[in-house]
């Protein structure tokens, strides 16, 4: 059945949470890609075939006018036009089943890498420059390029700028939070303080330097 | 004059004047963009300003923290720093995502092209490169000949119809501040609407673009 596959792959985008990655599904991509491919393979010769048929009307119809032919002679072409006619239409639908196959092959891969490249770019805005592991094996290299490259391009932006736009996500409630450590990270130069930020330690730290150790999960927020 | 009538109007200078201070018009283009579904004007002048302000803030609580000023001063300057430097970056990051989301469309559109910062524009470039050059390496160089456009569907295709765009009907909420009287939704020959200052109103957005774009209705 055409376009199976590639609704498979679109279904298992839908069916993960929003915003959480499935591991790229590397044999489905390319076997709906196959699919293509076979559908390119079908359609050329049946675009030539379809150019051919136009060719012998055109010809036939130039003929006819051309010349001068008979009534009999007349009667025999038009019902020869009519058998070409009737195989151009059905190469034509062939060859429209096949490209629209391809087409919405086309569209279900492209909504398979879109969807997942938009993930990859919230990502972007939450962690800085490096991956965690378990997010890091879902992707393929094509896209783990792709987060390196916007990354940089946020990077760019931001040093012309001059103001870090990753910090502050939520609206500031006071100036100072009250963090506690969750892993080893050693001596930090914070904007105002230097800390030594050992495990369990707990800190009053200016909101937007813990704002970066806590979407990395090194640091949690006490409220209250 | 009558007392009243005079004091009216000293409320009214008064609020106006409040209008127009920087951090009110920063908190009106912030709600605008966060709420418009297309990316609006940027507003470089203002953007300026606020940076220059905020730099001052910044010296003037380093200097009241050095010289030992009541701390809670001091914390009371830091709220209000940290408030506009919130709404400075937020503004800039909702445009930011915006940009990142409709890169193809904004970059086809020379309308809203113009509408973003020289910065701006740089990273919209970068950013659509970034994701053609994604997508080629993926799909579109694995696929026959006349299908790898990213922006067509295939070589007949008559548009760009692969490119997403905002919907621009959505209905939003909108608040005018001044009567503005019938105002025609659209050219469906529905009634028209009429606006009140300081109502409420729902209504799709392509409908009062062009006075959103006039400064003459807020969305909140």
């Amino acid at each position: 059945m055409y376009g199976k596959k590639a609704s498979e792959l679109v279904k298992e985008c839908v069916s993960a949470e929003p915003g959480q990655l499935t591991t790229f599904n590397n044999d489905l991509f390319a076997q709906v890609i196959e699919e293509c491919n076979g559908h390119l393979l079908h359609l050329q010769p049946l675009m030539r075939k379809i150019q051919e048929h136009e060719n012998k009307l055109k010809d036939k119809r130039r003929s006819e006018d051309e010349m001068a032919i008979s009534e009999d002679e007349r009667r025999k072409s038009e019902a020869e036009k009519t058998v070409i006619q009737t195989a151009m239409k059905s190469d034509q639908f062939g060859a429209l089943i096949h490209h629209l196959s391809l087409v919405r092959n086309k569209r279900c891969l492209m909504a398979y890498v879109y969807n997942r490249a938009e993930v990859i770019k919230s990502l972007g805005w939450v962690v800085d420059c490096v991956l965690p592991e378990e997010i890091e094996e879902k992707l393929s290299s094509s896209e783990k390029e792709y987060f390196k490259n916007h990354a940089a391009t946020l990077q760019s932006y931001t040093s012309e700028l001059d103001l870090d736009l990753t910090v502050d996500m939520v609206p500031p409630k006071d100036p100072y939070i009250k963090v506690r450590v969750l892993d080893d990270i050693g001596e930090i130069v914070l904007s105002d303080q230097v800390a030594n930020l050992t495990r369990h330690a707990m800190l009053f730290l200016r909101r937007t330097d813990a704002e970066q150790y806590i979407s990395q999960g090194l640091m949690e927020e006490l409220a209250g | 004059m009558e007392p009243g009538a005079g004091e009216s109007s000293a409320t009214d200078d008064y609020e106006s004047l409040i209008s127009t201070t920087d951090s009110e018009l920063l908190k009106r283009a912030w709600r605008n963009e966060k709420a418009a579904p297309e990316i609006l004007k940027f507003e470089a002048a203002l953007v300026q300003r606020s940076r220059q302000q905020i730099q001052l803030m910044e010296d003037t609580v380093e200097e009241f923290a050095k010289n030992g000023v009541d701390p809670l001063t001091v914390s009371l300057y830091q709220m209000d720093l940290d408030r506009t430097l919130f709404l400075l970056r937020s503004y800039l990051r909702t445009r930011l995502q915006k940009i990142e989301k409709y890169v193809l469309h904004i970059q086809k559109t020379a309308e809203l092209w113009n509408r973003l910062s020289k910065q701006e524009q740089k990273f919209a470039v970068r950013c659509a490169g970034d994701l053609t050059q994604h997508l080629e390496q993926t799909v579109l160089s694995k696929l026959p000949d006349q299908y790898q456009s990213h922006l067509k569907q295939s070589g007949a295709s008559e548009g760009d119809d692969m490119v997403p765009e905002p919907k621009l009907d959505i209905y939003i909420i909108c608040r005018s501040k001044k009567f503005l009287g019938a105002f025609q939704l659209d050219d469906s020959g529905e009634e028209p609407v009429n606006i009140e200052a300081d109502d409420l109103y729902a209504l799709p957005y392509k409908s009062i673009k062009p006075l959103v774009e006039s400064g003459q209705i807020d969305l909140v």
